[in-house]
C-alpha cells in the first residue's frame, strides 16, 4: 500500500511537471490517433451514407460485415498488417513497418468500422424528409448530403469520440507495428506496457491516469452529444 | 400546363389505390384536393412533385418539359410541402439563408430577400428562434415562406391546416391566398372543408378509385 502510495504520487509529479519523455509519448499518440481519425473519417461516412440511404443487393451482408469488424481484436490488424508490410510481405517495399505511418494504417482499420457503424445509425435515423426537403428547395446532390451531415452533426460527433477513444487506447496493433522504439512510436499504451514489465511504475501509471482522464472527457462529450443527438432527432 | 394521362398507382403488389385516363390543368387555380383518408391524395400529390415514379402512365408539366421520374424535376417551380414540413435544425431565418445559399444569393441581396420574407410571413419577431420550437402554425409559416423566396410556379400542399387551431388556420390561409395572388397554382389536399378550402375555385375529389375534377363543386369524372 504504502508502495503504490509512493508510486502514485511520483506518477502525478511526473504529469504536473510536465516531464518531457511524459508528454512526448502522450504526443505522439494524440498525433498518431488524430491523423488516423482525420483519414478514416472521410471514406467512412461515404459508406455509411451508401449502406443508409442506397438501397441494393448484399445491403444487409455489407451492414453485417462491418459490425463483425467492430469486434476485429486488435492484435489481428497488427498481425496482418505485419504480414503485410513486413519486408518479405507484399508492400514491403514500402518500408512502414515500425514507422508512425504504420500504426496510423493500423488505427485507420480499427476506427474505420467504429465510425462506419455508428455513422450509419446516425444517417439512418434522419428523417428522409430532410433530403427531399433539399432537393425541392433546389439544393444539388452534394449540397443535399452537407445537409444531412449537418442534421446529424452530433451523432457525427459522437462517432468520432468513440472511434478515438478505441484507437487511443488500443495496444495490439501499435506494439507489433509500431515497435514501442523511443522517441518515435512509442505511444502511451505501448509504453505503459514497457515500464510495468521494466518495474518502472510511477510513468506507467502517470499515463494510465492520462488515459482514464482522456476516456472520462470523451465519456461526458459523449454523453451530451447523445442527448443533444436525441433532441434533434425526435423533431 | 399539367397533363396526366393513364396514371395508375399503388404499393407493392396491391391493386392501384386509383387510376386516371386524363386530366389536363392549366396551372393557374387555387385547387382543393379532397378524399377520404387512404384514398391517395398525399400519394397524388407527391407524385406530381416528381418525388415518387409513377407505376403506369405519365405526368407532364409544360412550364418545365418531361419530368423525370422520382426525382424533383426543377426546384422552385413545382414544390411539394410535406404535412409536418421538415425544418433544418438552425434558426428561423437560418432555414431561409439555406435556400438564399443554394441559389447563390450573397450579402445584402440574401439578407434583404430573407428579412423581407420573414417580415411578409409575420415570422420577423422569431428570426434568431430556433426553428424547431416555433408552434405548427409557426412551423407552416415558416415552410411557407421558404417555398415563398423561390417564386414557385405551383405549390402542393398536402393538408396544410391540419391539427392547427383555429388562429393558426386564418393565419396560414391568408399566406396561401396572397401567395396564390401572387400568380402562384396551388393544390392543396384536406379531408375536411376550412375557411381556406372555401376560398378554392376549382376541385378535385378522389372518389371510387378515380379522379373527379369540378368547377364550383359539380363533379366531373374524368
Amino acid at each position: 500500500m504504502h508502495e503504490l502510495m509512493n508510486t502514485s504520487r511520483e506518477a502525478l509529479h511526473l504529469l504536473v511537471s510536465l516531464d518531457p519523455a511524459l508528454w512526448e509519448i502522450i504526443g505522439v499518440s494524440f498525433r498518431v490517433s488524430l491523423t488516423a481519425i482525420l483519414v478514416a473519417l472521410p471514406p467512412s461516412l461515404l459508406i455509411a451514407l451508401l449502406l443508409a440511404r442506397v438501397a441494393f443487393p448484399g445491403r444487409w451482408f455489407a451492414i453485417s460485415l462491418v459490425n463483425t469488424f467492430m469486434a476485429v481484436p486488435t492484435v489481428v490488424v497488427g498481425l496482418v498488417l505485419f504480414m503485410l508490410l513486413s519486408r518479405s510481405g507484399p508492400l514491403g517495399e514500402l518500408r512502414l513497418l515500425f514507422t508512425q505511418r504504420a500504426m496510423i494504417l493500423g488505427q485507420i482499420l480499427l476506427a474505420m468500422p467504429v465510425l462506419t457503424a455508428m455513422l450509419h445509425s446516425t444517417l439512418q435515423s434522419i428523417d428522409q424528409r430532410a433530403w427531399e426537403t433539399a432537393r425541392q428547395l433546389g439544393a444539388g446532390w452534394w449540397q443535399s448530403l452537407w445537409v444531412l451531415i449537418r442534421e446529424a452533426r452530433f451523432g457525427v460527433i459522437a462517432a468520432v469520440l468513440a472511434a478515438f477513444g478505441r484507437i487511443i487506447a488500443e495496444v495490439g496493433s501499435a506494439v507489433m507495428i509500431g515497435g514501442n522504439i523511443e522517441h518515435f512510436t512509442r505511444t502511451i499504451t505501448t509504453a505503459i506496457a514497457l515500464e510495468t514489465l521494466k518495474g518502472e511504475f510511477a510513468q506507467g501509471l502517470a499515463l494510465g491516469l492520462v488515459l482514464l482522464l482522456l476516456a472520462l472527457v470523451l465519456n461526458v462529450l459523449l454523453g451530451v452529444m447523445r442527448g443533444r443527438g436525441h433532441q434533434t432527432v425526435s423533431v | 400546363m399539367l397533363e396526366v394521362s393513364q396514371l395508375a398507382h399503388g404499393f407493392d403488389r396491391q391493386p392501384a389505390l386509383w387510376e386516371i385516363s386524363h386530366l389536363q390543368w392549366q396551372g393557374r387555380s387555387l385547387v382543393h384536393l379532397r378524399g377520404d383518408n387512404g384514398s391517395g391524395k398525399t400519394t397524388l400529390l407527391r407524385l406530381l412533385a416528381g418525388l415518387e415514379a409513377p407505376r403506369q402512365g405519365s405526368i407532364r408539366w409544360t412550364l418545365t418539359g418531361a419530368m423525370p421520374a422520382a426525382s424533383p424535376p426543377c426546384p422552385g417551380r413545382v414544390l411539394y410541402l410535406h404535412q409536418q414540413p421538415y425544418l433544418f435544425d438552425t434558426s428561423v431565418a437560418g432555414n431561409l439563408r439555406y435556400v438564399a445559399r443554394w441559389h447563390g444569393w450573397r450579402g445584402n441581396m440574401a439578407r434583404d430577400r430573407v428579412a423581407a420574407m420573414l417580415e411578409r410571413c409575420g415570422l420577423a419577431a422569431h428570426a434568431t428562434q430556433r426553428a424547431r420550437s416555433l408552434s405548427g402554425g409557426e412551423r407552416m409559416r415558416l415552410a411557407l415562406a421558404r417555398a415563398w423566396l423561390l417564386s414557385p410556379r405551383v405549390l402542393l400542399l398536402d393538408e396544410p391546416t391540419a391539427s392547427l387551431d383555429r388562429q393558426a388556420i386564418a393565419d396560414v390561409s391568408t399566406l396561401i391566398s396572397s401567395l396564390h395572388e401572387t400568380g402562384c397554382a396551388i393544390v392543396l389536399s384536406a379531408h375536411q372543408p376550412s375557411v381556406l378550402t372555401e376560398r378554392c375555385d376549382e376541385y378535385w375529389c378522389l372518389e371510387q378509385r378515380c379522379l373527379k375534377v369540378s368547377a364550383f363543386k359539380q363533379a366531373v369524372a374524368v
